[in-house]
Order: structure tokens, then C-alpha cells, then sequence
């Protein structure tokens, strides 16, 4: 690819990252592979492809690309956009049964909420390995022979992502805003807002090791946030011109109703994380029915947060730590007993079948669509530390 | 309505794809269903809906006592066809298949079908499944038996297509920037399905020329 269409690439999915990028789904060569070469799998998101190609420049390996609607895998997995159907699609439709000697498929652990490990087995022939929850883990993972590492399946965002997460959300936001201001105001107005806002949000992304994100204190981030960002707007106003009550009130209107906006998903910027706007502030939590489990373990290898562990003597799993669970599910569609499910605080539970068939959106269809409190959960160990 | 742009907005809301494709067909997708069906469900005919969706076609089939079976990948869907299916007595009760086309192989018998058909959804498969899909129908439909493909089209001559591109730009921006997705109206349907060896391909137009359909059969035995 030319410099220039890489850049161009770069900004298209940097600044407006927030919006699927797709390219098309099927087979690719990564160096030159053979027979023996291993064979990963992600998503068509561009950024995604990109970077994958990146890690593992330098190795024989096929990459398959399922159709993941041009969302990046953990997202469109969440979202039901990245299901076994998917994958059993693109293992078909690609041949590579035909160009491989051995049957090891590599998913991307991340793809294990929406995608069913057993069916793909089952349909394909193709054994599925998990592969690390972080792409720069891959090439020491193929080196590992394939085979993960308990650390490796911790998912976390290192500091450099979260500036670009805060790219993502103050490109379009302060453009937005901006945009407002100035059709309102002026464009002096307009600039120092956009400007004073994209500040604003770096700073809280910068900052989240420290700052209340998520919890009941989350509220005074947006707030402090709010009143930053009207601050430094109306300094960077005053630089130009004698400050006027108008568009400072403006200011401060426009900060909070982006403040507003960020709060929806500020810490995950994940439509699943456990954010008020899809639980209507009915959490709900990981419950582990112990005497279903029979210790297969699929659910520990693959929790992004090590949630779950398998208790020694007893040969079954517990939730080991249960705030740091995501809700995800992915462990609870792996499940081959469906011992796993997520509880509401008000008693309502959500089945394995249930959490499998509906996945979540941004309006929260998982936490809709549920029957009426069961009586049968008596047995049910609880995680998750608030709500009950 | 001049296109079906808006399905994108539709699929990520499976209880509101119904209103929302009558409004923007202005109706005409229920006649277009109706159409199919009248040609295709004969009682206790044996009937393939790929890529049923919420089952608005498969529905048609059944109301004409045929034994529908409608496969599609989306669970939200189907969950809204099954509750569709039963507030309706049927002299069949249809059948739904979580699969996607690529596992037709896994679900489908040989010469078990007497029809097979499809409305709006080849359009979304790339060009190597929509080749499986369509080896796949002919392996399931009996001899003689039917095939009957409904999708989205331009217009043709380019004055026509211009006008009607011209009309769908705004919708197709709209339903971008709201689904960052937009729908392929089909182009070479018909060859399709000749290279994939069925007799008898014909292509009509449908509901203002908005739609091809596309009918064809599998060779009876010699």
C-alpha cells in the first residue's frame, strides 16, 4: 500500500474510529505459508487486519478474515455481529481444508462471547484454539507452540490505546460541539469550545487510573469534566476578547451535554460494559450453579479479566474475583453445562440459552428481554459484590 | 419507495424490521411475498426459505398450506418469525434453522425440497457463498423442482438508473451514518444461477422495477 493510502487509512480509522470499517471477508497469505502453517482468524475490521498483519510480519501464516461487519472483534462478538456462523462461513468458503494438512484453527479469545467454540468444531473438523486476548502477544504465542499463557488471557488497554480510545471520542464529539457553537455563536466560539473540549476528554482518558470512572463517584469526573472544559473555553476566549456571560453559558451547555454523552460507556467503550445505559441501573451479575459445573475449565481460558479459576482439590470452578467481571458472558456461552448466567439484582436471572441467542446492543436488549425472577437458583453461588 | 437501503437499520432492530420494511416498500413487499407464493406453496409443498429474516416470506407459504422451512444466521430474527408463526394456525408449522448459507450442507437433505426460495437476501452474501448457496438449493430441490430469487435492483438504462441513484443517494447517506452500512441491489443474479446449471432461468421485474425475481428449475431426470 502507498504511504499516502496508509495515511489516509490511518486517519479513517483512528479519528472515526467510533465507525465500522470494513474490508472483505476471506483468505489471506501472511509471508509464505504452507500446509503446516498455522491458521488464525479475525475480524474484517480495517484496523484490525492491519494489525494483525503487523504482528506477524516476519511468519508463514494463513489469516482468515470472518465478516465481522467491519467491527473490530471484541465489539462485534459482544454485539452479535461475529457468531459461529461467521467463522464456519469463512473456514468454507475460503477452502482452506484443502491448503492446510493439519485441522488447528487460532480465534481470537475476545471472539469467545459471540462465538460457540463446539458448534465450529462440530461443522468444520477444525479444532479451535484460543489465542490471546492482545495481538502483540501472537507472535509469542505461535512461538509458544499455540499454546496460551494465563497472563496472555488478561485483556487490558495500555496507556497509548486509551489516548486513541480518547481520539476516537474527542474527534467526533469537539467537532460536534464546535459545530453548535459556532452555528449558535460564533466561530471563535465555536473553536475554543471544540478545542477546550478535546483537551477536556485526553485529560480524563489520561487520567482514568486515578479518576472515579465507574461506580457511584463516576458523576463527579463528567461534572469535573463539565466545568473544565467551560473553564478552559471561556480562557481561551478571553484571550481574544472580554468574556460575555452568553457564550460561556453556551460553553457550559454543550460541555455537559457531551459529558452526557462520554458518561453512556466512558470506562469500557464497549456496548456491553456494565454501564447504567445497559443495565437501567439494574446491575446484574456472574452466578455460577456449582453443581453443574464438571471442571471443564472452557469458561476459565476464556475470561478476559481472570474472573474464574478452578478450585484444586474439588476439581470445579469458582468466581474467584467477581468485581472484576465485565459481564461479557463470554464464559457463560462456553460453558458446555451451562452451569454459568448472569442474576439481576432484583432476582431476575438470564439463562445460558438467553445470553447465546441475545447479545448485547447499546440499548440493552440482554437486560429487556428477561423472564420473571426463577425460584429454582436457591443453589446458585452469586459473584459480583453489589446489588443483592 | 425506490430501494431497500434502510434493511441495515431494520436488521439491528429484528422487532421493528417488519413496520419499517412495509413503510418503506410502501406495502409492496407484502404483494411481492404474495407473488412468490402464489407461484411456489402448493399444500404440503416443501418449501426453503433462505435467509427467511423475520419470515415475512415463509409466512406467505405457509398460509397457503405449504411446510416452510426458513434458515437464517440472525437468532433475533428468527425469534421474531417463531412468535410471528405462533399467533398463526398453520396446517404446518414452519420449521426455523439458526444456520447461516454456508451451513446449508449440515441441515439440508438431497432432493428434499420442492421449492426453494429467497427474498432480499442474496444481495448480502459475497460471490463464493452466494455459488455455494445457489450448489447447495440445487443438491436439495427435487427434479423439476423450482427456485425463486427475489432481490433489490437497479433500473435499467442509464438515464433510469442515474434518476433512481439520484433518488437513493439521501437514504443511502442516512442509513450510513446510522448503521455505517448500506445494502448491494444485485446485478447478474440470473448468470448466476445459469452457471450454477439450472434450466430454465428467466428474469421479471417487480412492484415498479424495483425488484428482479429471478425463477428457475432443476432439470426433472432424463
Amino acid at each position: 500500500m502507498s504511504a499516502l493510502g496508509d495515511g489516509l487509512g490511518w486517519l479513517r480509522d483512528t479519528l472515526l474510529r467510533l465507525l465500522p470499517h470494513a474490508t472483505r471477508p476471506g483468505l489471506r497469505r501472511i509471508g509464505s505459508p504452507g500446509p503446516t502453517s498455522p491458521v488464525l482468524l479475525t475480524g474484517n475490521f480495517t484496523l484490525t487486519v492491519r494489525r494483525v498483519t503487523e504482528a506477524l510480519a516476519g511468519r508463514d501464516v494463513w489469516l482468515l478474515v470472518a465478516d465481522s461487519r467491519g467491527i473490530n472483534v471484541w465489539c462485534a462478538a459482544g454485539g452479535g455481529h461475529l457468531t459461529h456462523h461467521d467463522v464456519i462461513a469463512v473456514v468454507r468458503s475460503s477452502g482452506i481444508a484443502e491448503r492446510v494438512s493439519h485441522r488447528r484453527l487460532v480465534l481470537p479469545q475476545l471472539a469467545a462471547t459471540g462465538v460457540e467454540r463446539r458448534i465450529v468444531e462440530e461443522r468444520t473438523g477444525f479444532e479451535v484454539r484460543w489465542g490471546p486476548a492482545r495481538l502483540e502477544k501472537l507472535a509469542a504465542y505461535l512461538d509458544a507452540g499455540g499454546h496460551t499463557k494465563r497472563r496472555w488471557r488478561r485483556m487490558y488497554f495500555p496507556r497509548w490505546e486509551r489516548l486513541e480510545i480518547a481520539l476516537m471520542w474527542a474527534a467526533p464529539v469537539a467537532a460536534l460541539s464546535g459545530a453548535v457553537l459556532w452555528a449558535i455563536e460564533d466561530l471563535r466560539v465555536g473553536l475554543a469550545g471544540a478545542a477546550a473540549l478535546a483537551a477536556t476528554i485526553f485529560g480524563i482518558f489520561a487520567g482514568l487510573r486515578w479518576l472515579p470512572a465507574s461506580g457511584g463517584k463516576r458523576w463527579l469526573t463528567y461534572l469535573g469534566g463539565s466545568v473544565l472544559a467551560t473553564g478552559l473555553g471561556a480562557a481561551l476566549l478571553a484571550l481574544v476578547a472580554p468574556l460575555q456571560g452568553i457564550p460561556v453559558g453556551l460553553l457550559a451547555v454543550t460541555n455537559t451535554a457531551a459529558m452526557l454523552v462520554l458518561s453512556l460507556d466512558l470506562a469500557g467503550t464497549t456496548p456491553w460494559y456494565p454501564s447504567t445505559m445497559n443495565t437501567l441501573g439494574n446491575r446484574f451479575d456472574l452466578a455460577l450453579d456449582i453443581d453443574r459445573c464438571t471442571g471443564a475449565a472452557d469458561c476459565v481460558l476464556v475470561c478476559p479479566r481472570d474472573v474464574l479459576a478452578m478450585t484444586g482439590k474439588a476439581r470445579k470452578v469458582s468466581i474467584a474475583k467477581p468485581d472484576a467481571c465485565l459481564r461479557c458472558g463470554a464464559c457463560v456461552v462456553q460453558c458446555p453445562e451451562d452451569a454459568l448466567h448472569f442474576r439481576f439484582s432484583d432476582g431476575r436471572v438470564v439463562p445460558a440459552e438467553t445470553v447465546r441467542r441475545t447479545r448485547m446492543n447499546m440499548l440493552g436488549r440482554r437486560a429487556v428481554e428477561v423472564a420473571a425472577p426463577s425460584q429454582n437458583q436457591a443453589q446458585s453461588q452469586h459473584g459480583g459484590g453489589g446489588g443483592h | 419507495m425506490s430501494s431497500y437501503v434502510y434493511m441495515k437499520v431494520l436488521e439491528s432492530t429484528p422487532e421493528r424490521y417488519d413496520r419499517g420494511i412495509r413503510l418503506l416498500s410502501g406495502g409492496t413487499i407484502d404483494a411481492l411475498w404474495a407473488e412468490i407464493a402464489a407461484k411456489v406453496a402448493k399444500p404440503g409443498a416443501r418449501i426453503l426459505d433462505i435467509g427467511c429474516g423475520t419470515g415475512g416470506l415463509s409466512l406467505a407459504c405457509a398460509e397457503r398450506d405449504a411446510a416452510v422451512t426458513g434458515l437464517d444466521k440472525d437468532a433475533g430474527m428468527l425469534s421474531v418469525a417463531r412468535k410471528k408463526a405462533a399467533d398463526t394456525g398453520f396446517l404446518h408449522a414452519p420449521r426455523w434453522l439458526e444456520v447461516g448459507v454456508m451451513e446449508m450442507e449440515d441441515v439440508l437433505s438431497p432432493e428434499s425440497c420442492d421449492a426453494v426460495v429467497s427474498c432480499l437476501a442474496m444481495s448480502e452474501l459475497l460471490p463464493e457463498e452466494r455459488a455455494y448457496t445457489l450448489r447447495q438449493a440445487k443438491l436439495a430441490l427435487v427434479p423439476g423442482g423450482v427456485l425463486m430469487l427475489a432481490d433489490e435492483a437497479a433500473p435499467e438504462g442509464d438515464s433510469a438508473r442515474l434518476w433512481w441513484r439520484l433518488k437513493r443517494a439521501p437514504r443511502v447517506a442516512l442509513t450510513w451514518l446510522l448503521t455505517q452500512q448500506t445494502t448491494r441491489p444485485m446485478q447478474g443474479l440470473a448468470d448466476e444461477v445459469r452457471a450454477a446449471g439450472f434450466d430454465g432461468v428467466q428474469e421479471a421485474r417487480a412492484t415498479e422495477g424495483d425488484f428482479i425475481v429471478v425463477s428457475a428449475t432443476r432439470a426433472a431426470r432424463p
